[in-house]
């Protein structure tokens, strides 16, 4: 039995007293603190993929409405001028005459249509008249890579980060439930919600006989 | 704001919005009245049911292949006699049709006498000597994108690879350099970047119809969900 501000053999042997000294406890683990913690933590480290999957899917939902991906835009020049018959040449005619510095990855001719193409452009141009219909596209910065990643264009790997993170998603939904107890958790007001927001696709479904 | 007062100033917006959208969804122009009474030879109305009017094709996105009109290539196989490899000179070089079509998109939208030049799978599908064999086609597009359609109908002299839209070269988003074009099925079929015609024996669902869309997608009989 350690005496109390006495040094003993154990505690020279590396022991701290107060840890020989303490009484044993017998704290009990509370199952929802535990689930809360483990919630907020997987919550937490689901933040980023929540956004890119959210944002994503907004964008791709109304792919009707816009393109999720591109700036596109179309514009139309006039050089007057007939071009001349050299591709490489014509090409350099009207990459001047348009003052565009980026240096054409291709210049291809079909009959007396020329098309110049750059990384994000294409000039559509008529060798005769000199009339250019200017092709842009500006990738969207996070969009584009969000889609990306929510539509697994990558394939490989991305394919099982992506199941972890719905079966993170299942975990949250699941562990929130039991986070709160009494008339605020699932057999209080959580029991409206999470009816609600149950009843509401089972209606649409309904609804739009799906 | 008191929390009370939040939910319900969240719910009303909800119901203005929603109310909004549906009488956004229900207003019909007169263009759009006169294209629903309007039929096509085959009897059908010019605008399939819950569609309505746009003047251009809208991108509608998709995985993006190569632009390329020089790096393009065709692929003409699985069952025929003769399977062959198109580039970009070679389909210009075969005999080109120029036609109006309309055009309808699962998300609604139809667009009425749309400018396509191209060339029909049915002068490819001659070239090749499809085997009796062949039952379906499947357009091959980059990154894997597929889009199956039953021979018969693939086969329609209105069925294009089309590389020119509205009187110019396909653009980009419009699956440059070249796509399937199949007016009487929704657009999703009409694979964009397209780099494969592929006729088969048996059916092979594509990407979208492997995802709940429809496998025939009849814009007329509202196919859009299997």
């Amino acid at each position: 039995m350690p005496i109390r501000g006495k040094k003993n053999a154990m505690a020279e042997a590396g022991e701290t007293p107060a840890r020989i000294a303490a009484p044993r406890s017998r704290k009990r683990i509370h199952w929802r603190a535990v689930l809360r913690a483990v919630h907020r933590d997987a919550g937490y480290s689901a933040v980023g993929l929540t956004f890119v999957y959210a944002l994503s899917g907004l964008a791709v939902n109304h792919v009707a409405d816009w393109d999720p991906n591109f700036r596109n835009s179309s514009e139309v020049h006039e050089l007057n001028t007939r071009l001349p018959d050299d591709d490489a040449a014509a090409g350099k005619l009207v990459t001047e005459r348009l003052a565009i510095d980026e240096r054409p990855k291709e210049v291809y001719r079909e009959g007396d249509q020329l098309e110049v193409l750059f990384e994000h452009r294409t000039l559509h141009v008529a060798t005769l008249t000199g009339h250019v219909v200017d092709e842009q596209q500006k990738p969207r910065f996070f969009l584009r890579a969000a889609n990306w990643l929510h539509l697994n264009r990558g394939k490989k790997a991305w394919k099982y980060f992506a199941d972890s993170y719905a079966v993170g998603l299942l975990f949250l939904a699941g562990s929130g439930l039991f986070m709160l107890s009494g008339k605020k958790g699932l057999f209080g007001r959580g029991l409206f919600f999470v009816s609600a927001g149950i009843a509401l696709p089972v209606a649409y479904l309904f609804w739009a006989r799906g | 704001m008191k929390r009370r007062s939040f939910v319900g100033a969240l719910m009303t917006g909800t119901v203005i919005s929603a109310l909004g959208g549906a009488a956004y969804v229900l207003a019909d122009d007169e263009e759009e009245r006169k294209a629903r009474t309007a039929l096509r030879p085959d009897g059908r109305p010019r605008l399939p049911p819950n569609q309505y009017l746009l003047k251009r094709l809208r991108p509608m996105g998709g995985d993006e292949g190569d632009p390329s009109p020089s790096g393009w290539r065709l692929q003409v196989h699985g069952e025929v006699e003769n399977p062959f490899t198109l580039d970009f000179a070679g389909l210009l070089a075969m005999p080109q049709v120029e036609q109006t079509c309309d055009v309808h998109c699962v998300t609604k939208w139809t667009v009425l006498g749309a400018a396509f030049s191209g060339v029909r799978v049915a002068d490819l599908a001659a070239r090749a000597n499809v085997k009796p064999s062949a039952h379906h086609v499947i357009f091959e597009a980059a990154h894997g994108y597929t889009s199956n359609v039953p021979l018969r109908e693939a086969l329609a002299p209105n069925v294009l690879v089309a590389h020119r839209y509205g009187g110019t070269p396909l653009g980009r988003p419009h699956g440059a350099p070249a796509r399937a074009l199949i007016p009487d099925l929704y657009f999703w079929k009409s694979a964009k970047w397209l780099m494969g015609v592929r006729f088969a024996a048996e059916d092979h669902p594509g990407y979208w119809e492997t995802r709940g869309y429809h496998n025939h997608a009849d814009p007329w009989k509202e196919e859009r969900y299997g």
